[in-house]
């Protein structure tokens, strides 16, 4: 069965990006959310098998979602998505539970690693 | 990359971001303290950078990088954001609008932005060198390895309690970009499998990332030296990892070959080589908080609709109110009440959607005015004049289509304001007024139009300057010219050929000025009119049509022809006799209430085909044309309509008089007229 993906980012595009590049590799793209509190709403709703998560977001931030997620599924898979520059916000993230992080601009097989290496 | 699919989007997304950087950091320059507002441009800035990089944008990039660091500086009071470094962030931002606009226009987004990341490091480093110094003190003065005292006891009792002491050597992969965050990663790694001895470099080292890609952990674990090799290389980005086994007592040949494979690299006190990361993290902690505090401005539900489609929707209720129209007539003739009950209900509903849809087509001119802040306050610096603009009303709607041809005009009137209207501050106070001139935009509603004023407290019109003017440039006879009105004369500046610019400026007063202003607001179907009171300031009126498309007409009837005169311009209808025709200057005219209106026979105007025989009584609408008037002779009012303009198409351009066309719910075409040009 594919693997479900929940993408969360602030930018539309970004987004689009992202899902292009799961979907091209067979992931299932199960939803979008625009900010953290949409993301954690949707992750109880899809339970997604993974999460790639923006981190400078409006209303609530990737940290505080990825915080709010974990404390409803300790599991829960995220990834987060970083611009250059937010090396000490990754770290915060990284504490707080994510598995990996990816550096805006992606690079598809960044993304795609950083992923495998999360779900295996 | 295919980008061209996410171009669009990415264009929207900036020019949003964009201009949400701009108002926050408007807000910010009134309020310098209020870090809310930097980490909302920030976010922008921070958006827009990630958005860029993606599309492989680099200048764009760089620039937004650049600038977020200063607002970072700025976010944790490093940098104070005064009038100098705001000037800076401003000035990267006009190069982001330009890079944005170049790509939009299909262009590459390049520009040398050097220059300005050049003045952006220079705030940065400026006040906030500290930053650095921070990380070099920390350096232990002895880089030789040696495994103090400390930890030889840790890794003997390991040794003797079965655990394993391993040192493993860690390369990243060449394009790794967070290397401090990867190597915490590392970290975490090892610290479940066991238990971080030491670190080469130091912690402190790799956290401020003074390391290349490799660096060398010693660990103490019951795991084999394999498990420790894939845990490591399950970190993304780890390019290799070679465990060794590191047996301190008992050989310690073996430690001096450990040194040579680390070399100049550093030996710390063991309690810090063994702390994870831990004040990174903290001192970053206060930023983050703040960020999540931050009250984000609300955001409303909304979808993007390509404005094409929009446009067809509404082309496609045009039809729809056509055949309203014959249905209409339809249900009169045949006096079936069913049918006309269900006619009369399908036009209340097609009432309410029409206003859906021309409401849907409707955009705050806050897009319009949003600009116009910078603009003034770039300006009056440059001017070195002190000037404040207000702007009242910026949620007023008007037509997407407005708005888009909207913008430069205004801009022509607020740059004649500043440069010609408010004075300099000591012109001002020698005046008695307050130094600061004051210019207020304002947008209304007001029936089915839009108002904008331009109006400032400044020196008003010199009527002499610009009578003068007139008279070199043949705009006005010395006859004339005694004659006019005060609002005459202000009227002469929208005249081609006009400007009262003693010196031609940058700003304004090149010759092409108000006249285009005018022509670009009438080709709108909109007026712009001026008053001015000497050292009082000025004031402009601009109306404009709330909508384009569908207007409001009297129909009337030309023989056998109808016509469609705009409601907008008809001052009134009259029936007048024959007898009232007088003649002046070879033109008949007639006397209403008390002025001299020309008349003209729509049946000659327009060559239509004669089929009525004239009575004694002539039907009149007497239009208008801002203070001009005049009397069409039409055979007879047929009443007023909604309807629907189209235009002629593309093999009719330019037929004079004539705006457009319609159809009627008789299926004929009725032409509609411009009364603009019918009485220039």
């Amino acid at each position: 069965m594919a693997v479900k993906v929940l993408i969360v980012d602030d930018a539309a595009f970004m987004r689009m990006m992202i899902k292009d590049i799961l979907v091209k590799n067979d992931f299932d793209v199960v939803g979008e959310a625009g900010d953290g509190a949409q993301a954690v709403e949707m992750y109880k709703d899809a339970s997604p098998d993974l999460v790639t998560m923006d981190i400078t977001m409006p209303e609530m931030d990737g940290i505080t979602a990825l915080k709010e997620i974990k404390k409803h599924d300790p599991d829960a898979n995220i990834i987060m998505c970083s611009a250059m520059g937010q090396q000490a916000m990754v770290i915060d993230a990284i504490q707080a539970g994510a598995k990996d992080f990816i550096v805006k601009p992606f690079q598809a097989d960044r993304v795609l690693e950083a992923i495998n290496k999360s779900l295996a | 990359m295919e980008r061209n699919q996410y171009l669009e989007m990415f264009i929207d997304e900036s020019t949003e971001h964009l201009q949400a950087v701009n108002d926050n950091l408007m807000k910010l320059e009134q309020n310098p303290g209020d870090t809310a507002i930097v980490d909302e441009v920030f976010r922008s800035a921070h958006t827009l950078k990630g958005m860029a990089a993606t599309m492989g944008y680099e200048d764009l990039a760089s620039l937004t990088h650049q600038m977020e660091n200063v607002l970072d500086g700025i976010r944790n009071d490093k940098i104070e954001a005064d009038s100098g470094v705001m000037d800076v962030v401003f000035a990267s931002v006009d190069d982001l609008e330009a890079m944005v606009t170049d790509i939009a226009s299909g262009g590459e987004g390049r520009r040398d932005v050097s220059a300005i990341v050049n003045r952006l490091e220079h705030v940065e480093k400026g006040t906030a060198p500290a930053e650095e110094k921070t990380s070099g003190a920390i350096i232990p003065e002895s880089r030789a390895l040696t495994y103090d005292d400390f930890e030889r006891t840790v890794i003997q009792q390991a040794g003797e309690q079965d655990f394993n002491a391993y040192s493993v050597k860690i390369s990243l992969s060449p394009d790794v970009i967070l290397k401090a965050a990867r190597v915490y990663m590392v970290f975490e790694v090892l610290e479940q499998a066991g238990e971080v001895v030491k670190s080469v470099p130091s912690v402190e080292e790799l956290e401020d990332e003074q390391f290349e890609l490799d660096f060398t952990i010693v660990l103490i674990t019951k795991e084999t030296q394999e498990d420790i090799q894939q845990r490591i290389l399950k970190v993304s980005e780890v390019k290799t990892a070679e465990v060794k086994t590191v047996q301190i007592d008992e050989k310690p040949e073996e430690m001096k070959e450990e040194k040579n494979q680390f070399e100049e690299e550093a030996a710390l006190p063991a309690e810090q080589g063994v702390r994870s990361p831990e004040p990174v993290s903290e001192a970053s902690q206060k930023p983050v908080e703040k960020s999540t505090e931050s009250s984000a401005a609300p955001q409303s539900k909304t979808i993007r609709v390509n404005i094409d489609r929009l446009d067809s929707l509404m082309n496609l209720f045009e039809e729809l109110v056509i055949d309203r129209g014959r249905l209409e007539q339809i249900s009169k003739e045949l006096e079936s009440s069913e049918l006309t009950d269900t006619v009369e209900h399908m036009s209340r509903i097609s009432g309410d959607l029409q206003s859906i849809i021309l409401t849907m087509r409707m955009v705050p001119v806050e897009q319009v005015f949003n600009r116009f802040p910078r603009m003034v306050r770039s300006l009056s610096k440059e001017l070195e004049k002190k000037v404040s603009l207000d702007i009242i009303g910026a949620e007023t709607e008007l037509d997407r289509t407005v708005i888009d041809e909207i913008g430069d005009p205004l801009v022509h009137l607020l740059r004649n304001s500043i440069d010609h209207g408010i004075e300099i501050p000591e012109k001002r106070r020698n005046a008695g007024k307050p130094e600061t001139g004051h210019i207020t935009l304002k947008a209304y509603h007001s029936g089915n139009h839009v108002f904008i004023e331009v109006s400032d407290d400044g020196g008003g019109i010199n009527r002499d300057k610009v009578l003068q003017k007139a008279l070199k440039s043949g705009v006005v006879s010395p006859e004339n010219a005694a004659q006019l009105s005060d609002r005459q004369v202000y009227e002469l500046l929208f005249s081609s050929g006009l400007s009262t610019a003693d010196e031609i400026s940058d700003i304004s007063g090149r010759g092409v000025g108000l006249d285009v202003v005018k022509n670009k607001i009438e080709s709108l179907g909109g007026t712009v009119s001026v008053d001015s009171s000497a050292g009082e300031g000025t004031h402009f009126l601009i109306q404009l049509p709330l909508t384009l498309s569908i207007i409001s007409v009297m129909l009337v009837e030309v023989q056998d022809e109808v016509y469609a005169v705009p409601l907008s311009s008809i001052i009134e209808t009259a029936i007048i006799k024959k007898d009232d025709i007088m003649a002046a200057h070879n033109q008949k005219v007639i006397d209403f209430r008390g002025s001299v209106v020309p008349l003209i026979d729509l049946t000659s105007f327009f060559d239509v085909p004669v089929t009525r025989e004239e009575n004694d009584y002539y039907s009149v609408v007497i239009v208008r044309k801002g203070e001009k008037m005049a009397a069409l002779v039409v055979n007879s009012f047929i009443g007023q309509q909604e309807i629907v303009l189209k235009s002629l198409g593309d093999y009719l351009q330019n037929i004079f008089a004539i705006s457009g066309a319609t159809i009627l719910g008789n299926g004929k075409v009725a032409l509609i007229l411009d009364c603009n040009a019918l009485i220039k």
